[in-house]
């Protein structure tokens, strides 16, 4: 029977398909903007805009597939050499992807297309492309006039295509496809039913049928292949043309050669590449489950460990060399290169640079860095407020520039670089650079900080994130940078990340975000201070040494310790989140490397490695930034992980404003915020 | 009538002297699972099997070659097959666009439905 929820799923999967495709139109037209003659480019975008018409038409997305066939038989026209590449074709095309965009997603909690828009695009297109609106456009090949350029001479093609297993099941019609070859020529059509099996066998959901055909056309054969582009993938497809007498086939050799000096290739998609499709809620549910594996095996080994019990000993470590093979796999699925984000940077910019009367190119770097995708997914926005603001701010007109003696082309650079278990996204550009005095004054003048401060670079640059900072005046005219700042460092923390800014006035700026691989699971030492246990990322842990009551009284009272002729201020745990237990006789400092250098945390007890997998505390506990997470341990009790580097930040600031007012309490120290 | 659409587009009908299979309405890969074992549970009853493709709006490839297997295997074991008269002609003219050429050569008639 058939059922609403299949067709949703083959809806579903188009829109899918076709999100991709978008993205990979638009690179490839502004890719086009800069090299106009490019027939790989040109080609590309012809069988993108093929494809959504196709599967749109398929799914039942009739608007769509009818508003794409215009474009479609446009860049027909400019694949035949008929029709120029202007800029003004490029902005209509990437218009009307904005509103083939809105109208996949109708129906799935998008926007609606625009009627009015859609229709004017439609006119402009139509007008360009010199096609009359009930034309039925491009489809009937041998009713165009023969050219020279890859083909246009009508003669037989001999087209073998038996489909995939799974084309049937992936809600695909094949006679569908036979009728839409018919609209390029004559077609004859013969079924092969030499693979049906034996009923007993017979999978009734896979095709087993053949189809040997014969197309009378002026298309040549990539417009054939063009036909099945949707299901090529695992299809068995020959397009071979029948014999020619010699001197034909020479002529189209050379033919060939002269128009495709580099010799191209039938269709871009990658060979062989096996993949499958996952929704991303299931992948999020898988991760989920090896979380909670890993926390049930922590429990396990710890049972394990009190037991005398080799046997027991033996499967539990077997046990905990899968869980650990497990989470790494589960992790790695979720690696995404970073390349798809990087491109959607591409329309912005140009249509940035277009507004705001700048020339703009826009380069990247390890676009095939992986990350998790929840960081990816989270990455956009920061990404486009840094683009945004260089664009806006760091760079000038190409007058301004050119007077500076700069190259008139202004250039914005992305990269990604893996660093350790971290990755390191960066955005540069080469524009004035921040204004650090600017900076310093306005925050002067909002109260920031003090008029006689001495700031230091780095501490200059932070300013600007601070919530507000450019949004009350104009600032952003003197001082460069400002607007969605605060986004980006709220984005960034909450992805444990840190920003990093290095300006040169007049070179241009360039900003570092570093962001942890990944978000569901780390590495961590568990520490306990009274009942409680605690976990700090391994990450940023250097050592760990006793501290005696007699250090602490040396001290005087100072929290600081002298760790080989190095000293190092601390924080007590205990003090910190007011555990009334008496501490033993000798506790530990955790040394942490931190921003604002190294730290030291006083503990009970270091209890040892623990793999942690992170649980978020909740909206309730948004607000608690020293804890960036909890996580279950062995014994089912909950253990809050701590982010050293706010708990230094917050000990630095209670520390300084301590100094001004009275002598720093722990109360003080334990609010987080307000500066 | 209001039923028919909840009606289930394949049934076997069986009686004392052959299997009558009937299809109904638009028979694609939706309901080939239940065509497959139709077909074998006729064909497994040795009796000859015959087929009303009369109410039939549609066969696509799935159930095609299920009725080209069926017919296959029924003419190696010697089991009477027969598609029955009427066929829609849409059906037939539909058969020949899509190249089951072969197959649809065979929707001769054998005996009329009663």
């Amino acid at each position: 029977v058939p059922t609403v929820s299949n067709a949703d799923q083959f809806k579903q999967s188009f829109r899918e398909e076709a999100r991709e495709i978008l993205v990979d139109l638009e690179s490839a037209l502004l890719e086009l903007n800069e090299n106009r003659a490019d027939q790989e480019l040109i080609g590309r975008i012809f069988r993108g805009l093929h494809t959504i018409k196709g599967s749109g038409a398929m799914f039942g997305f009739d608007d769509l597939a009818a508003f794409t066939h215009n474009l479609e038989t446009a860049f027909d026209e400019v694949r035949n050499g008929r029709l120029q590449v202007t800029p003004e074709l490029i902005d209509l095309t990437l218009s009307a992807l904005d509103q083939i965009r809105a109208m996949v997603e109708e129906g799935a909690g998008g926007p609606s297309a625009d009627a009015a828009s859609c229709t004017q695009i439609l006119a402009k297109v139509r007008q360009i492309a010199g096609v009359s609106p009930g034309q039925p456009a491009k489809n009937t090949a041998t009713a165009q006039p023969p050219v020279a350029a890859g083909g246009g001479q009508v003669r037989d093609w001999h087209i073998r295509f038996a489909p995939g297993p799974d084309m049937l099941r992936d809600g695909t019609n094949p006679l569908l496809l036979l009728d839409e070859l018919r609209q390029l020529g004559g077609l004859s059509v013969r079924a092969s039913m030499a693979a049906v099996p034996p009923l007993g066998e017979l999978d009734p959901e896979r095709c087993y049928v053949a189809w040997d055909m014969v197309l009378t056309t002026a298309a040549d054969a990539d417009a054939i292949r063009d036909v099945f582009i949707f299901v090529e993938d695992g299809c068995e497809l020959t397009i071979e043309p029948t014999p020619l007498c010699e001197a034909e086939v020479t002529a189209r050799a050379l033919d060939e050669q002269r128009a495709q000096p580099g010799g191209r290739r039938s269709y871009d998609k990658p060979d062989n590449v096996s993949s499958l499709r996952v929704p991303a809620a299931k992948l999020d549910q898988f991760v989920d489950l090896v979380g909670e594996l890993v926390t049930v095996q922590a429990r396990l080994s710890e049972i394990a460990a009190r037991r005398d019990d080799p046997e027991f000993a033996e499967v539990s470590e077997e046990i905990e060399r899968l869980t650990s093979a497990l989470r790494e796999n589960s992790m790695n699925i979720r690696m995404l290169p970073i390349r798809a984000t990087f491109e959607k940077f591409r329309r912005l910019v140009h249509d940035l640079a277009r507004d705001l009367g700048k020339d703009v190119e826009l380069t990247m770097e390890g676009a095939d860095t992986e990350l998790d995708k929840t960081v990816i997914d989270q990455l956009g926005d920061p990404l486009m407020h840094l683009i945004r603001n260089s664009m806006d701010h760091g760079i000038s007109s190409p007058e301004v520039r050119a007077a500076h003696g700069k190259r008139s082309t202004a250039t914005i650079h992305l990269s990604a670089r893996h660093s350790g278990a971290s990755v390191l996204i960066g955005v540069s550009d080469d524009g004035n650079g921040i204004d650090s005095e600017a900076v310093r004054s306005r925050a002067i003048e909002k109260g920031l900080v003090a008029a006689d401060a001495q700031l230091t670079e780095a501490e200059t640059f932070a300013l600007i994130f601070q919530p507000g900072f450019s949004t009350a005046k104009q600032v952003t005219d003197v001082s460069g940078r400002g607007v969605g700042m605060d986004v980006v460092r709220q984005r960034v923390d909450s992805l444990r990340g840190t920003i990093d800014i290095v300006s040169k006035p007049g070179l241009g700026t360039s900003v570092t975000l570093r962001l942890p691989l990944t978000l569901a699971i780390i590495d961590g030492l568990l520490v306990s201070v009274g009942d409680a246990c605690f976990v700090l990322p391994l990450a940023n842990t250097l050592e760990c040494i006793e501290l005696t009551r007699e250090d602490t009284q040396r001290a005087n009272g100072k929290h600081v310790a002298n760790v080989r002729d190095e000293l190092i201020p601390y924080i007590r745990l205990r003090e910190h989140f007011n555990i009334r237990t008496e501490p033993p006789a000798i506790e530990q400092i955790m040394v942490v490397e931190t921003e604002e250098g190294r730290f030291g945390f006083v503990v009970d007890q270091v209890l040892g490695n623990c793999q942690t997998v992170i649980k978020n505390l909740g909206r309730f506990y948004r607000h608690v930034q020293v804890v960036s997470g909890a996580t279950i341990l062995g014994n089912g009790t909950v253990a809050l992980i701590l982010d050293p580097q706010r708990l230094a930040q917050d000990a630095l600031r209670a520390a300084v404003q301590g100094a001004r007012e009275r002598p720093a309490s722990a109360h003080k120290v334990l609010r987080p915020g307000v500066p | 009538v209001a039923l028919k659409e909840f009606a289930v587009p394949v049934t076997l009908e069986r009686s004392e002297e052959l299997s009558l299979i009937r299809l109904d309405g638009a028979v694609d890969i939706t309901c080939a699972a239940e065509l497959k074992s139709l077909l074998i549970e006729a064909l497994a009853s040795g009796k000859p099997v015959e087929a009303s493709l009369e109410s039939v709006t549609d066969l696509d490839v799935t159930a095609t070659q299920l009725l080209w297997a069926a017919r296959r295997e029924a003419e190696t074991s010697g089991v009477g097959f027969a598609l029955l008269d009427p066929i829609p002609e849409p059906l037939t003219s539909a058969l020949l666009h899509a190249g089951f050429e072969d197959f649809a050569a065979t929707l001769v008639p054998a005996r009329r439905a009663r």
